[in-house]
């Protein structure tokens, strides 16, 4: 008992000692929450490197406003709790803004905490279209939103692949595959086309023989499938299809954004795919091309997937809003943040000029055949 | 039984708490008082969960069920009408409630009670590994009742934007409530009933204990426990989505009974406190070696060597003597009962 007393008593002396923050103003201070551990690390941890990587290079060019960044890289182990925590971390270590995360439901357990301190937070790879308008003011979206690229592929599958019939697979157990779906699917309608066939399976289902029975009864026959779906089931859903002889197009978002559609079925089955993603891929715009070289020299690998790229533009897009706003204040840098015009980021240029705070970015409709990448079109929204 | 003892240092250790609450909510940043909350939220878990798994012997892996159930029934009744008419298709008589939070958090703790004795009635009459997987299918459906649900619940994207009512006062008053209860309980001839149900249920049948009835009354205590702290936690999170309440909160739940010692309240609230603030202490570590992960590993570590040392578990079947009137009053200091422990 007297141990357990000791260890009790020894846990506060920690606590009280952690709770003084180190006042040290040499450096911008940024928090990057990120899931590095847990089922979100594939996309999250890339996207840290990219954050950081930002930060090494800005400091090499002598830094903003005269001082160093910081990116102070906090683990959230998928999950909302540890989010909430590592937000309230973040906050008492006097950040001037934070950064974070590739899916919606991390990102509103943190954001409000900043919005009710003041502090803008830019989230890296989040693509709920209505984020902002639930966190409030002080939120920012470096990537578009589900609405945008739903509808750059939808209009791509009417116009280009003269697709009016089709069937959707969705994801049901996450709300990005969701909402990737209902905003297909509303298009098509609008476009003219026709859903012919709804049909579902779960994150982790290793067997669509089900839906590929269905797809192929479905009449009137579909002309392409969309296949609402996240890394790992895009690549079996993409072998499974092929496998079973259907040669119609397979239509996504950027959750077929990942070597898996390619490796996975292999050359000769990963045919006539063709998703939306954001403008980086196979790209050769000069920010591009410097960020993957910088990368590549940093890590010693390329670049893992286009959230790497969307961490790295979000400190980008912090750093540029501090220039702008020329001191270090909440305040000051969300009216920069949210005056962007243009920056130029690896993922396309970011203006936020829509009401719903979503940036209007171009996004890119890519085909695989026989296992090669190649942009097709860049598809732009309305402003 | 001499019951001044304890009940001194009872009173003591209450107003103990009272002023360290309000210490704490004067002089911490948010950072620690967010650390202490769910630590607490934790300990209120482990604790109610310590009257099912631990008092009565029902392995239950349904807890965060229950935590899910009070945690979205309190979101919803504390939401404002304007907020429930945007996101939510709410049936009209529940489209215009907006409670106050404790109501809310009581109402999430009976909706969570009538859920365990729903439940109770089919799968109590379980036990052991078959009632472990029956909670577990249990934990399952409510998940995906959640997921799908999407006119109440607005499906795997959760409800968020809740207001921020959780402090320290709430989660304070919810642990005492909890440990208060816990201890009634198993100082009581119910608790001893359920304790005898535990080592030897045919004995305690035969001695007039109502199985059945006490099994099913254990579920739904701990339950209510868990549905307060599921409201708690949304309201502290500010949001609630139907992933948090995996089985891995299941797990991390009854780690902290088992390790805290089957049946002891005092052990509980200690595992709590011990492994939920145990991967913010490690947090610098990992910051600055960039070792990310590495809190669970040690925590593993911790959890192994706890079991091959003590397998049961820091204080057994016991509460410390200095709580109690006297060692001999101890159900769990009996030799015949002190093996409970090491389930």
């Amino acid at each position: 008992m007297k141990r357990t007393l000791l260890g009790v008593l020894a846990l506060a002396v920690f606590f009280l000692g952690t709770g003084t923050p180190w006042a040290a103003d040499a450096t911008i201070k940024l928090g990057a929450l990120y899931n590095l551990t847990g089922g979100m690390s594939s996309i999250d941890a890339p996207a840290l490197n990219g954050a950081k990587l930002q930060a090494k290079l800005i400091n090499e060019k002598g830094g903003v406003l005269g001082k160093k960044l910081e990116v102070i890289g906090i683990d959230t182990k998928t999950d909302q709790k540890a989010a909430a925590t590592g937000a309230q971390k973040a906050l008492s270590e006097g950040v001037i803004a934070g950064l974070g995360y590739g899916d919606t439901t991390y990102v509103m357990a943190a954001a409000p905490l900043f919005q009710k301190k003041g502090l803008p937070f830019v989230t890296s790879g989040a693509t709920h279209p209505e984020l902002p308008k639930w966190v409030g003011d002080y939120m920012f979206m470096v990537p578009f939103g589900d609405d945008d690229q739903s509808f750059a592929i939808a209009d791509f599958t009417v116009k280009k692949l003269n697709a009016r019939n089709v069937a959707v697979w969705t994801d049901n157990s996450m709300d990005f595959t969701k909402a990737l779906s209902k905003f297909y699917m509303a298009r098509i309608k609008e476009l003219g086309g026709t859903v012919v066939l709804e049909d579902f399976f779960k994150m982790g289902d290793k067997d669509f023989s089900a839906q590929i029975a269905r797809l192929k009864a479905a009449s009137p026959k579909a002309d392409a499938v969309f296949v609402s779906a996240i890394p790992n089931e895009a690549g079996l859903s993409v072998k499974q299809i092929r496998e079973a002889g259907l040669t119609l197009p397979i239509v996504s978002g950027d959750g077929f954004d990942t070597e898996l559609v390619t490796t996975v079925p292999g050359p000769k089955l990963a045919n006539a795919v063709y998703f939306s993603t954001h403008t980086y891929r196979e790209d050769n715009r000069p920010e591009v091309v410097a960020f993957v070289k910088a990368y590549e020299k940093e890590y010693k690998k390329p670049p893992e997937n286009a959230f790497a790229a969307l961490g790295f533009d979000a400190v980008g897009l912090i750093a540029d809003g501090l220039k702008r706003a020329g001191k270090v204040d909440g305040k000051a840098l969300r009216d920069a943040l949210a005056a962007t015009k243009g920056y130029k980021a690896v993922t396309g240029e970011i203006t936020y000029s829509r009401p719903s705070m979503v940036p209007a970015k171009g996004v890119s409709i890519i085909s695989v055949m026989n296992g090669k990448y190649k942009v097709e079109e860049v598809w732009m929204p309305k402003p | 039984m001499n019951l001044r003892r304890p009940r001194w240092i009872w009173l003591a250790l209450a107003l103990g708490g009272v002023a360290a609450v309000g210490l704490a909510q004067a002089a911490w940043d948010d950072y620690l008082l967010s650390i202490v909350n769910f630590v607490g939220i934790y300990a209120i878990l482990a604790v109610s969960l310590n009257l099912t798994n631990g008092f009565a012997g029902l392995f239950s892996l349904g807890h965060p069920g229950f935590m899910a159930i009070g945690g979205y029934v309190t979101a919803i009744l504390t939401l404002p009408a304007s907020r429930k008419a945007m996101f939510l298709a709410l049936p009209g008589w529940l489209a215009g409630i907006e409670l106050p939070f404790l109501p809310a958090l009581l109402a999430g703790g009976a909706a969570a009670t009538l859920t365990a004795f729903l439940l109770g009635l089919s799968v109590l009459r379980l036990s052991g590994h078959y009632l472990a997987v029956a909670t577990m299918g249990f934990l399952i459906i409510v998940q995906v009742l959640i997921e799908n649900w999407e006119s109440v619940t607005r499906g795997p994207l959760g409800l968020n934007g809740l207001a921020a009512l959780t402090d320290l006062w709430w989660v304070y008053g919810g642990l005492l409530a909890a440990v208060y209860v816990s201890w009634k309980v198993k100082f009581s001839s119910f608790g001893r009933s359920m304790l005898a149900m535990r080592e030897d249920s045919l004995a305690a049948q035969c001695l007039g204990v109502n199985l059945f009835r006490t099994r099913v009354a254990a579920l739904a205590i701990g339950a209510f426990f868990a549905g307060v702290a599921g409201g708690l936690w949304a309201h502290l999170v500010t949001a609630i989505t139907p992933g948090t309440f995996s089985l891995i909160m299941a797990f991390n739940i009854v780690v902290m009974v088992v390790v805290g010692g089957t049946g002891s309240i005092t052990g509980a609230v200690v595992a709590a406190v011990v492994f939920s603030a145990a991967t913010e202490i490690f947090r610098p570590l990992e910051e600055s070696f960039e070792a990310y992960g590495i809190a669970e590993i040690l925590m593993a570590l911790v959890l192994l060597v706890i079991l091959i040392y003590r397998p049961s578990g820091l204080f057994g079947s016991r509460e410390p003597a200095f709580l109690t009137a006297g060692p001999t009053h101890e159900p769990g200091n009996h030799p015949a009962t002190a093996k409970g422990g090491q389930r």
